[in-house]
């Protein structure tokens, strides 16, 4: 066990130095000019130094990662209740999820912009729609994959439908509904970054844009590199949230 | 013992919409009677029907014509849902919460039915003990072997302590050995709770070991019951060595020819 846990923590570990190792070798050997390729310790470094630039900048994209996939993902779940249990809600909303589902979210920001300026509220509104969706279909194929069995149980016990729901089809779907908050987490994230790119000055987003159109890519690659640790902490609370809910999990 | 706990009368039941060509009859015109405390075993092949009628039995399924009478009262197509805290239904595929332990299965069904207070919590530790699971209280699920949550799925349908244990082939999906064990220990069970038993199997020599009376069922849809057979073998000749009892083979016999005759 011990030794299986230090595997798990020490390869990625060592695979993440060989990669930064190799692109550090490769861009000095090859005299790489900084602004098409920055070394790793370049990119570290304005990390560090330009902290106090990209702070502000962070922040709002954190805001509106946490925001919009906080309400993301209880729509999510409510809607694919309401789509599972009743048939004309099934009918009459399927499709436009579909869409949405479909539908590259880039094409949409600018009519949301066209909408609603250039604000946070665009932003938030742009990562509630790509996150809503994937949340909403995983959920719906949890609840269909609850065993008929179960609702017997519940109406051989003469439970009430939102009994049965609470008690008993909630917790079955659960862990198909958390691979979607997982994927909402990781959507919840580019989606942010796709609306910050389109417009506005505010967000990782829209400074990996502004870096790179004066051809500053080594603090262009430093918000790339924020992001990643933005997205990976998503990714890491939800993992713990899931942990702590679903801890019958075999 | 002469009490009528269940009198049903001339229950029907067919799937799809009426005077369409999806509509399937499953169950026609099947009359019983129930004594208090008898265990009745329904017998038949798969697919005839029979876990439908236990599921109109149990309140899962309204019945589509006929009525039924229960403790001298009737319900009509449907069993209401006040009354099924009467009821205990085991599954075939035990039907556990798999997040919850062993001791907290049989807890849910206390508080679906709000009964709270020392007596039954008391009560969850006695029904472990009758089913033998006293030393798994805090195992979940999947760390029990497919018998062991089979008593589970018994243990729970009885903490309520409800007057009718229904069982839908509990034991169909058990290993050979398993399943004879268990079917010795269903009939302690019996013994002990003395309960109105009503169990669906499609194997001869359970029926046998248990029932009081057998109700063999026809094996073309839709079912209705063929013979209902009264097993006169004594309740001390039950054990181990049943097999050596001569109205038990006589008996087993008979059925084996019935089974056989309407293939």
């Amino acid at each position: 066990m011990t030794k299986k846990r230090i595997e798990s923590f020490i390869a990625p570990i060592i695979m993440f130095l060989l990669i930064f190792t190799g692109w550090e070798i490769i861009v000095r050997a090859l005299k790489i000019p900084k602004w098409l390729l920055p070394m790793p310790s370049q990119i570290f470094k304005s990390m560090i130094v330009n902290f106090p630039a990209f702070w502000p900048h962070i922040l709002v994209t954190i805001e509106t990662v946490l925001l919009g996939f906080i309400i993301a993902v209880p729509i999510g779940i409510l809607l694919a209740s309401l789509i599972t249990s009743f048939k004309v809600v099934n009918a009459a909303l399927s499709p436009y999820v579909t869409f949405l589902v479909m539908v590259p979210l880039i094409s949409l920001v600018p009519l949301l912009m066209l909408f609603m300026g250039y604000g946070m509220n665009v932003r938030v509104v742009t990562v509630i729609i790509q996150s809503f969706a994937v949340v909403n279909m995983n959920a719906c194929t949890g609840f269909n994959n609850v065993p008929i069995m179960r609702q017997e149980l519940m109406q051989s016990l003469g439970a009430s439908r939102l009994q049965s729901y609470r008690r008993v089809i909630l917790p079955t779907a659960a862990s198909d509904i958390f691979t979607g908050v997982r994927l909402a987490g990781i959507f919840a994230t580019t989606g942010c970054i796709s609306a910050e790119y389109v417009g506005g000055n505010m967000g990782l987003g829209s400074q990996i844009i502004k870096y790179s159109q004066f051809l500053k890519t080594t603090e262009s690659f430093a918000c790339i590199f924020y992001v990643t640790i933005v997205g990976l902490m998503m990714y890491w609370l939800i993992s713990f949230a899931q942990k702590k809910i679903i801890s019958w999990k075999i | 013992m002469e009490n009528k706990i269940f009198r049903i009368n001339r229950i029907s039941k067919s799937f799809g919409s009426e005077n369409s060509d999806s509509k399937v009859e499953v169950i026609k015109e099947i009359s019983m009677e129930i004594l208090e405390k008898e265990f009745v075993v329904i017998l038949g092949n798969s697919g005839c029907g029979k876990s439908t009628f236990l599921k109109i039995l149990g309140g899962i399924l309204p019945a589509s014509s006929g009525n039924i009478e229960f403790n001298g009262k009737d319900y009509g197509q449907e069993i209401p849902r006040d009354v099924l805290k009467k009821f205990g239904f085991v599954f075939q595929n035990n039907n556990l919460l798999q997040w919850r332990t062993t001791e907290g299965n049989l807890r849910f069904m206390l508080e679906m039915m709000h009964l709270k207070g020392e007596q039954w919590t008391a009560r969850i530790d006695e029904m472990l003990d009758i089913v033998g699971l006293k030393a798994y209280k805090k195992e979940y699920p999947h760390e029990l072997s497919g018998g062991m949550r089979q008593r589970v799925g018994i243990a729970r349908a009885l903490v309520h302590n409800p007057d009718v244990l229904i069982l839908d082939q509990p034991l169909g999906a058990l290993d050979a050995i398993t399943r004879k064990m268990l079917s010795y220990e269903i009939l302690n069970i019996w013994k002990k709770t003395q309960k109105t038993v009503v169990m669906v199997t499609n194997n001869v020599d359970e029926a046998l070991l248990l029932a009081n009376r057998i109700f063999v069922l026809s094996p073309v849809l839709p079912t209705t019951i063929s013979h209902e057979i009264q097993v006169n073998i004594p309740i001390t000749a039950r054990d181990e060595n049943i097999y050596e009892n001569q109205r038990f083979n006589e008996l087993r016999e008979m059925i084996n020819d019935i089974v056989r005759s309407t293939i």
